[in-house]
C-alpha cells in the first residue's frame, strides 16, 4: 500500500466525517441551549452526552427496521425497482408466500427451518466441549495452562470470515488435509462441496470448531469464581467426581452458562459467513435461514418478500429467546 | 465551555464551503472523477491493463480521474443494484453481457445510442429495439485447449476426444479438466446435444428435454465411466491442474488464454471443442463478450469524460492492446482484421470455436436458469442424483425461479 492510496481514501471519507462532526455540534449546541439555558435542567450534560449514541442507533437499527417492515408490504422486485407500490395486500402475498411457495428455487420454508433447527443444535457440541476443555484448563497444577489457553482460544480470535474460507479450501476433494487424512488411511475422499449431507456435515465442523472456544473461555471463567471450600467439603464427605460435577459445578455454573448457551443459540442460528461461504456450490439443501433469505435478497432480487420473509425469522428468534428467558432465567441477574 | 463551543461552529460554517467545493468538483471542465467498476481480475493481468489504462487516460486529460474498483463478476451485479437504490452507483460498468436482463429490467442502465456509433463495433447486447452497453472484448466464448507435451493434435469427435483423454489419465495426471459443476460449461455440450434453454420465444425454459438428458449423461460418463476428469473439480482446481502440467486438456474461456501462454509458452493448443459423435454437431459455447454499462442515473457533467473514457478503450490502437497482451478478441470491428488474429495459432483456434458458438441469452429469466441448473450439474457429478431426476427438478426450478422474479 502506498502513501497515495492512503490519502485517496482520507480524502474520500474526509467530507462525510466533517459533517457528521457539525452535525453533532448542532445537535449538542442546540440541546446545551435549550436545557441549560431555556429549561435550565441539570441533567443536561446526560442528554448531550448520550445523544450522540442515540443518534447512532437510531440511524444505524431503528431506521432500517422500520424499513424493513415498510418493504415488507411492497412489490419490490427488479421488474418494480424503482418505483415500488405499498399496499396490504401485497404484504399480505408476501407473508402468504413465504409459506406457501418454494422461498429460493425449489426449496421451501419447513425443510429450510427444520435444517436451521438441526444446524442451530450443535451448541450442544459447543457448550458441552467447552465445558469440558474448561474443566481440564482448569485442573489445579495443570502445566503450560497459558499456553493450552492461547492455543485453544487462535480460533475465536481469528476473523469469520478468514477461518471459512480456510476451511472451504481444505475442503478441496484434491488438496484438502481431510481427505489427504483419509487417503492415507486407506478411505476413499469425500465430495464435501458437491454431496448435500456432507457439505452439511463441513458446516458443522467448521462452526464447532469456531464455537468451542467461546464456550471454553466463558466456561473458564465461571469455573474459576467457584470457590475450593464447596470441593473440600465435599470431599470430606466423600463424594465421587460425578456427584460433585453433577452437584456443585453444574449449579453453580448456570447463571454463567444459560446467558452464554442462549448467546451461542442466537449466534448459531443467525451465523451467516459459516453456512455462505462453505456452500461453494450453493447447493439449496445446505440453505439454513439466514442464507436463504440472503439468496432470496441479492441473488433473486425479492426485496419485497425477503422483507416479509427476514421479519418472519425475526418473530420466531424473538419467541424463542424470550421462551429460554423465562425458562433458565437468563437475565435474572439483569433483571433483579 | 461556551467559548469552546462557539469556535468550532465558527470553524464548521468557514470551512463548510471549503469542502463542500473539494467534495464535489462538477464543472463540466473542473476536475472530474470518474468511478469504474470492474470485474477484470488480477490473475490473468486484466486488472493490471484497465488500472494501466486508466493512468494514461488520466495523464492525457489532467483533468479526469479513472477510479479502478475491482469486483468479482456476481458481487459486481449485487452491489451495482444496491448501490443504485441507494443513490451511491459508480459512473461506468465493466462486466459481462449477463448483467444486462437485470440491469434493463430494473432500469439501472441508459441505452448507449447516443454515447458511440454502434456500427463500428460487433454485435452487442440489444433489447426493445436499444443498444444498452459498448463492447469491450468479443467471445467469452469456452473452448478446448490442450498441453503439447501430451497432445498433439485436438479431438475432432468426442469418441477420439474419450479415447485420448483415457489414454492420458495415468497416476495423478488426468485427461481432461474443467469447471465441472457449473452450468456455463454445460451449456456447449447441450448445443451440441441440439438442446437450447430456452424455447424460441427466448424466455420459457427448455431443461427437461431429450437433449439436457444426454448432456448430463455425457458429461457424468466422462467422470464415472471414463474417469478422465478430477472427481471434484472447480475452476480454480481445473486451472492449477492445467497450468501444472497434471491436466492434458482443459475445457476454459479465452480470457484465460493470456495466462496460459505464460505458463505453458509454445506448449499450449487452442481450438474448436469435438462434435458431439452421436449428433454430429459441435459443441456451441455461449457468446458475449466484456462490455461497458453506463448507469441511468450518471450525472450529466460525467457524461463527457466518460465518453471520452470509452472512446478510448475501444480505439484500434488500444484494442489492438488487448488482443496482443490479453489474447481476448476485440469489441471494435476495425481491430478484428489485425494480422495479430491472422498469424497467431492461438487466436485463430479461438475464433474458430466463436464461429459455432451461440449468444448467450441475455434476458432476466436467464438468472433463473443458471441457478436451476447448477444445484442439479452439482448433484449429478456428485453420483447423488440421476440426469433423469435432475432434467425434471431443474425445470421445475426454472420455472419456480421465473414465477418468482415476476
Amino acid at each position: 500500500m502506498n502513501s497515495q492510496v492512503v490519502l485517496t481514501a482520507l480524502g474520500q471519507v474526509s467530507g462525510t466525517v466533517f459533517w457528521m462532526f457539525v452535525g453533532f455540534m448542532l445537535i449538542e449546541v442546540s440541546i446545551w441551549a435549550v436545557g441549560n439555558k431555556v429549561l435550565k435542567n441539570k441533567n443536561t450534560l446526560v442528554a448531550m452526552l448520550v445523544t450522540p449514541a442515540f443518534v447512532g442507533l437510531g440511524l444505524l437499527l431503528v431506521f432500517p427496521l422500520i424499513y424493513e417492515v415498510v418493504l415488507a408490504f411492497s412489490n419490490m422486485n427488479l421488474y418494480h425497482f424503482r418505483n415500488p407500490e405499498f399496499s396490504l395486500l401485497n404484504g399480505l402475498d408476501n407473508f402468504k408466500r413465504v409459506f406457501t411457495k418454494p422461498v429460493l428455487q425449489s426449496t421451501t420454508f419447513v425443510p429450510v427451518l427444520l435444517r436451521t433447527f438441526l444446524w442451530t443444535s450443535q451448541v450442544f457440541i459447543h457448550a458441552s466441549f467447552g465445558m469440558l476443555l474448561a474443566m481440564l484448563l482448569n485442573r489445579p497444577g495443570l502445566k503450560f495452562k497459558n499456553v493450552y489457553r492461547a492455543i485453544l482460544i487462535l480460533p475465536w480470535a481469528m476473523p469469520q470470515v478468514i477461518s471459512a474460507l480456510t476451511w472451504r479450501s481444505e475442503f478441496n476433494f484434491e488438496y484438502g488435509f481431510p481427505n489427504i487424512l483419509l487417503n492415507r488411511i486407506g478411505l476413499p475422499g469425500i465430495q464435501w462441496k458437491a454431496d448435500a449431507v456432507w457439505n452439511f456435515i463441513a458446516m458443522v465442523l467448521t462452526n464447532v470448531w469456531l464455537g468451542i472456544p467461546f464456550m471454553m473461555v466463558i466456561s473458564l471463567g465461571g469455573l474459576q469464581s467457584i470457590s475450593a471450600e464447596f470441593y473440600e467439603a465435599a470431599d470430606m464427605d466423600g463424594a465421587s467426581g460425578w456427584t460433585k460435577f453433577q452437584n456443585i459445578t453444574l449449579p453453580l455454573m448456570k447463571p454463567v452458562l444459560a446467558p452464554s448457551v442462549m448467546l451461542g443459540i442466537i449466534w448459531t442460528f443467525n451465523n451467516f459467513n459459516i453456512p455462505y461461504f462453505i456452500n461453494e456450490m450453493k447447493l439449496e439443501s445446505s440453505e439454513i435461514l439466514v442464507t436463504a433469505l440472503f439468496r432470496a435478497a441479492f441473488n433473486f432480487s425479492q426485496y419485497g418478500f425477503s422483507a416479509a420473509f427476514a421479519l418472519i425469522i425475526f418473530a420466531l428468534l424473538f419467541s424463542m429467546t424470550l421462551v429460554y428467558v423465562k425458562w433458565t432465567g437468563a437475565l435474572k441477574g439483569v433483571t433483579d | 465551555m461556551k467559548k469552546v463551543l462557539v469556535a468550532l461552529l465558527v470553524l464548521a460554517s468557514v470551512a463548510a464551503p471549503l469542502i463542500a467545493g473539494g467534495q464535489q468538483g462538477g464543472e463540466s471542465d473542473g476536475p472530474v472523477t470518474i468511478s469504474l467498476w470492474t470485474k477484470e481480475g488480477e490473475s490473468d493481468g486484466a486488472l493490471q491493463w484497465v488500472q494501466s489504462l486508466a493512468a494514461d487516460f488520466t495523464a492525457q486529460h489532467e483533468n479526469i480521474t479513472i477510479e479502478v474498483l475491482n469486483k468479482e463478476v456476481e458481487a459486481l451485479r449485487e452491489d451495482f443494484q444496491t448501490a443504485a437504490l441507494a443513490g451511491t452507483a459508480p459512473d461506468l460498468l465493466w462486466s459481462v453481457s449477463d448483467h444486462a436482463g437485470p440491469f434493463t429490467t430494473a432500469g439501472l442502465i441508459q441505452p448507449v445510442d447516443d454515447f458511440i456509433d454502434t456500427s463500428k463495433y460487433v454485435e452487442s447486447v440489444v433489447m426493445n429495439g436499444s443498444t444498452w452497453a459498448v463492447p469491450i472484448a468479443s467471445g467469452n466464448h469456452l473452448m478446448l485447449m490442450a498441453n503439447k507435451k501430451y497432445v498433439s493434435e485436438l479431438p475432432k469427435t468426442t469418441d477420439e476426444f474419450i479415447a485420448l483423454a483415457k489414454s492420458l489419465t495415468k497416476g495423478d495426471m488426468y485427461g481432461l479438466a474443467y469447471n465441472l459443476g457449473e452450468a456455463f460449461w454445460l451449456a456447449p455440450w447441450l448445443g451440441g446435444f441440439n438442446g437450447s434453454v430456452f424455447a424460441e420465444d427466448g424466455v420459457t425454459p427448455t431443461l427437461d428435454t431429450p437433449a439436457m438428458l444426454n448432456t448430463l449423461k455425457f458429461l457424468r460418463s466422462l467422470k464415472f465411466d471414463h474417469g478422465v476428469t478430477p472427481v471434484e473439480s472447480d475452476y480454480a482446481v481445473a486451472d492449477t491442474l492445467f497450468k501444472e502440467g497434471k491436466a492434458a486438456m482443459l475445457i476454459n474461456g479465452d480470457w484465460s488464454i493470456g495466462g496460459y501462454k505464460e505458463a505453458l509458452g509454445d506448449d499450449l493448443l487452442i481450438g474448436r471443442l469435438p462434435k458431439v459423435s452421436a449428433t454430429g454437431k459441435y459443441p456451441a459455447p455461449y457468446t458475449s463478450g466484456v462490455y461497458f454499462f453506463i448507469p441511468a442515473d450518471l450525472p450529466a457533467e460525467k457524461e463527457s469524460a466518460v465518453k471520452m473514457f470509452i472512446e478510448y478503450v475501444t480505439s484500434e490502437e488500444v484494442q489492438s492492446e488487448m488482443l496482443a497482451n490479453l489474447s481476448r478478441l476485440p469489441g471494435l470491428k476495425a481491430a478484428l482484421s489485425s494480422p495479430l488474429i491472422e498469424n497467431d495459432p492461438l487466436m485463430k483456434g479461438s475464433v474458430a470455436q466463436m464461429e459455432v458458438g451461440t449468444p448467450m441469452p441475455t434476458v432476466l429469466e436467464m438468472r433463473a436458469v443458471w441457478d436451476a441448473i447448477n444445484p442439479e450439474l452439482s448433484a449429478v457429478m456428485a453420483g447423488s442424483e440421476t440426469p433423469e431426476e435432475a432434467v425434471k427438478k431443474m425445470q421445475e426450478a426454472a420455472v419456480n425461479g421465473i414465477a418468482n422474479l415476476k
